[in-house]
């Protein structure tokens, strides 16, 4: 493909293996060809066929292919049927179709994209792809111009990740969007760009996306494998990929992050990490990714490291505080009463006072409450929005609390742990607290901090044995490289980030010069 | 690996019984619990006679708190009064009439009634460095009659009455410094010192009539509060007497429990004994070292002390080295007092609540053993001869420098 030097096709024997029939060679007779094509991919309404016989004046044959609404009229038009039809030579008796088959590719057709294939197998993809099929009489092979252009979604800003100060475009649905979105903020010739093919019958193009030399041999390899090992019919969304390729393949916790930004990608490229761009879905992939990775937002980088260092900080309190609240308040409330000061404890008493309910029910009941809630403001229509956050309030926050149903403590700890889910920048990481803030709850009511302790532990240790594509989940705090902390609890100035994370990536270390702090240099300016 | 499915879902099935077998075996609802917030013990008809003091919640005893149902006219505590033949067997009889389960961890207080003083509080001791839920941390105090009426008192400002008490102590030993309040740890270690004796605070009722009924605390002077009054020593286990506030503040300096305090004192020798000038004392430091000389201790007590003359009465010319020097000799004359006085009362009641025991058992092993061995710490404890050396500083006189009844005279 001329247009696309960069773009290789590394391979895709894997899932074509399972294609229906077997490969079927050109025959010389178009009449022959369209048959079997149409036997092929049917009477679909969509599918154009065009058959040009130019009889007074040529033997020439020739039928078009296109499927509309995948191609672009106007180059459909303009790049093939107008200088088709319109050039004389064509038009000639003694031209054989050898000759107007090279003649056509390589002068008449003003289209950057002209393939060739000799078989049904190898030009349906193509055709799949928004390409115009060529066929001619007499030939075994055909052409394949490229005038694919569908309706697309234009560039928008990411509704899932936002930020107040940096670039506010987003990836679209389009692979070829996404993969120029980076080339524009890589403009290096170590950017590589791998396309598969995966999926049977969805043919989702997915696109690998690294810096050589950066980004890590053994890594690559590793998720090149297990990309090629994926069989399936279909990839809609990149979690397919994701569940597919991911380790540890039980444990709550994401090992690979998604994203919606150009910019968070390019920047994890940057860092050694592998961007994998889906077909069909704004949220890219990155891999391989720490516990610590999905505390980092790219708007960390977009203002001052004080600020930044402080918001992490807050950001990881509020995991804490999101996976161990209601738990915490279980266990002291049923257990460990000596622990709260004593107002305290007579505030808690007097409100529980009413409450039917013992400390467990109460909090299972309102976080269930809340996820209800939550589920219902997603799926909800957006007209009738704004009743969810009304009866919300209402009737959860203050009715609630009036019936007597559940203390009025209890909802201030349910909605300071909503609260603290949402301040985590990866819904990835805040999911999966979700469900483990539940297991925490039940051994809280059981065991009290002993048990909230003990699983903890058990998280620990879980997450200490995890890997993602090689890397320890908890690095660089387990193993502990402290040169590489400068990025993780909090974040260092950027001229002091000399080196790149070394736990992700290859060779190259180095990110920039060194003692870049700004200082004074010779006389003051005023 | 080679372990199977099944075997690992039995594996992880295992801790899941496991926290469902041991689990829950412990736990209390907060509304099954009775926070207690003072406990109360006399020594009646050769039992233990306790008075819990329980914090009712719903009576809003600190906040509103969302759920309403609590009427204000309910009290903020109530009091359960108990007799048995050991102390746990009073707590047990508790839940006989108690909707809760007594839970101690809040306790703030602890009255011991005279009456169980001069009996001895070793096994009270004992109950609470024992149980897991009572707190060595809560402050002790002794009553002159019934420790339970103590309890039933209530207070305004706080409804809280055992959180109440223990503001007033810590506030008195910050603030006024006549003694320091004292913690059940620190009464079981002083008893258990060299020494063997101990002081525990006096409270006491002002009034005749107990204040025990919410509408009565409606009104702004109550015929009756709780106050802090003298100053009990314990020897032994057991009570042996009584300091004056004043022997109690001249017992501080001698064991440099001083924070601030204030000193009243004649300005001018003129003046004769009358004080009119007051000093906030705010750094004093009491070092005290013993001594033997042929056949008896002598105590030599350093107290240096520095502050703030806050009150003057006299005509005076701050600007003089002079008078600042008079005045500061006047209120080494004052504190010299305090410790003589005091020291006279504790010779007396032959209880070594200043600790010299301690003092010269770290400075003279060899003879503070010999003393132990012989018996006969009382004797040497009755002659010894004390000789403090007082030093104190006024550093500033406040914001003005003539005293005011000198500019009216001109």
């Amino acid at each position: 493909m001329p247009g696309n030097p960069q773009r290789t096709n590394p391979n895709k024997s894997d899932n074509a293996e399972q294609s229906v029939p077997a490969p079927f060679p050109l025959d010389p007779s178009l009449e022959v060809n369209l048959q079997v094509l149409s036997h092929r991919i049917g009477q679909s309404s969509d599918i154009v066929v065009r058959r040009f016989t130019n009889e007074s004046l040529s033997s020439l044959e020739l039928a078009f292919i296109y499927i509309d609404g995948l191609v672009n009229a106007d180059v459909v038009n303009q790049g093939v049927l107008q200088p088709l039809l319109e050039t004389v030579q064509l038009k000639s008796e003694f031209i054989s179709a050898t000759d107007a088959f090279q003649m056509i590719k390589t002068q008449i057709l003003p289209i950057g994209g002209v393939k060739e294939g000799n078989t049904l197998e190898a030009l349906l993809p193509m055709l799949f792809d928004g390409y115009t099929l060529i066929l001619l009489e007499g030939l075994q092979v055909g052409m394949a111009a490229d005038t694919s252009g569908w309706e697309k979604r234009s560039i928008n800003e990411p509704t899932s990740q936002g930020v107040i100060r940096g670039p506010k475009e987003g990836f679209t649905e389009s692979l070829r969007t996404g993969t120029s979105m980076l080339r524009r903020r890589l403009k290096t010739p170590d950017l590589r760009i791998e396309e598969y093919k995966i999926g049977q019958r969805t043919q989702t193009g997915v696109a690998l996306v690294y810096l050589e030399g950066i980004a890590s041999e053994q890594v690559l390899k590793e998720i090149r494998r297990r990309l090629n090992a994926i069989n399936t019919d279909s990839i809609l969304e990149s979690n397919y990929i994701e569940e597919f390729i991911q380790d540890g393949g039980l444990t709550p916790f994401p090992t690979i992050q998604n994203t919606e930004r150009p910019d968070a990608m390019a920047g994890g490229i940057l860092e050694g990490q592998v961007g994998i761009i889906i077909d069909g879905t704004p949220f890219a992939l990155l891999a391989p990714s720490t516990f610590f990775n999905f505390f980092q937002s790219s708007e960390d980088y977009y203002q001052r490291y004080d600020i930044s260092s402080f918001l992490r900080l807050i950001r990881y309190s509020a995991f804490f505080v999101s996976m161990l609240l209601p738990a915490l308040y279980i266990a002291v409330t049923t257990f460990h009463q000596e622990m709260l000061p004593t107002t305290l404890l007579i505030s808690l008493a007097a409100q529980r006072e009413g409450v039917p309910l013992p400390a467990l029910a109460e909090a299972l009941l309102m976080e269930l409450t809340f996820d209800v809630l939550r589920e219902a403001g997603v799926r909800m229509p957006r007209t009738i929005g704004p009743a969810i956050s009304i009866v919300g309030a209402l009737v959860l926050g203050q009715a609630a609390v009036q019936a007597g149903l559940v203390s009025a403590a209890m909802v201030i700890v349910v909605s300071f742990t909503a609260i603290s889910n949402f301040v985590i920048p990866s819904l990835a990481i805040a999911n999966s607290i979700r469900l483990i803030r539940f297991v925490m709850m039940f051994i809280a009511a059981t065991l009290g901090l002993f048990g909230i302790m003990s699983f903890l532990m058990v998280l620990l240790i879980h997450m200490a044995g995890l890997r993602s594509f090689g890397v320890p989940y908890l690095s660089p705090v387990a193993p502990m490289v402290p040169r590489y902390l400068k990025d993780i609890f909090i974040r260092v100035p950027l001229w002091d980030m000399t080196m790149r994370p070394k736990t992700i990536l290859g060779e190259e270390t180095r990110r920039q010069g060194e003692h870049q702090q700004p200082k004074p240099q010779g006389e003051d300016p005023v | 690996m080679n372990i199977s499915k099944k075997n690992l879902i039995c594996l992880l099935c295992l801790p899941l019984l496991s926290t469902l077998l041991s689990g829950c075996w412990d736990d209390r609802e907060l509304s099954e619990l009775g926070i207690t917030s003072g406990s109360a013990y006399d020594w009646e008809d050769n039992q233990w006679k306790a008075t819990y003091q329980v914090i009712n919640p719903s009576s809003g005893a600190s906040s509103t708190g969302g759920t309403g149902g609590g009427s204000t006219s309910s009290p903020p505590f109530v009091t359960f009064t108990v007799k048995g033949k050991t102390i746990m067997e009073a707590v047990e009889k508790t839940n006989l009439t108690s909707t809760r389960q007594m839970f101690f961890s809040h306790s703030r207080i602890t009255v011991l009634g005279e009456s169980l003083a001069r009996q001895g509080v070793n096994q009270l001791i004992d109950m609470f460095l024992r149980k897991q839920d009572a707190r060595e941390t809560v402050y002790v105090f002794i009553a002159k009659g019934e420790a339970g009426d103590i309890l039933d008192q209530l207070m305004q400002l706080t409804k809280n009455q055992g959180a109440g008490i223990q503001l007033m102590i810590e506030q008195e030993s910050r603030l006024v410094s006549y003694y320091p309040g004292i913690r059940m740890f620190e009464l079981a270690m002083a008893l258990s010192s060299e020494s063997g004796s101990a002081i525990l605070p006096e409270i006491l009722l002002t009034g005749r009539e107990v204040m025990d009924e919410t509408q009565e605390t409606g009104r702004t002077d109550l015929k009756t509060r709780l106050a802090l009054g003298r100053l009990g020593v314990l020897k032994g286990e057991k009570l042996v007497g009584w300091l004056s506030q004043k022997q109690a503040f001249g017992l501080s300096f001698m064991t440099d429990k001083i924070k601030t305090a204030t000193i009243v004192f004649p300005s001018k020798p003129e003046s004769g004994d009358k004080p009119d000038a007051s000093f906030v004392l705010q750094k004093s430091r009491t070092t005290v070292h013993p001594k033997w000389e042929n056949d008896h201790y002598v105590i030599d007590i350093h107290i240096k002390g520095s502050g703030v003359l806050s009150e003057l009465g006299s005509v005076m010319d701050l600007n003089e080295r002079a008078s600042i020097t008079e005045m500061e000799q006047a209120l080494e004359q004052q504190v010299l007092e305090l410790v003589d006085n005091s020291w006279k009362e504790v010779r007396k009641l032959g209880a070594d609540v200043t600790g010299f025991a301690i003092k010269i058992h770290r400075s003279d092993r060899k003879r503070f053993k010999q003393i132990r061995k012989d018996k006969n710490w009382d004797r040497v404890f009755q002659e010894i001869e004390i000789r403090p050396h007082v030093s104190m500083k006024i550093e500033r006189t406040g914001l003005s420098n003539k005293s005011f009844k000198s500019v009216h005279e001109k």
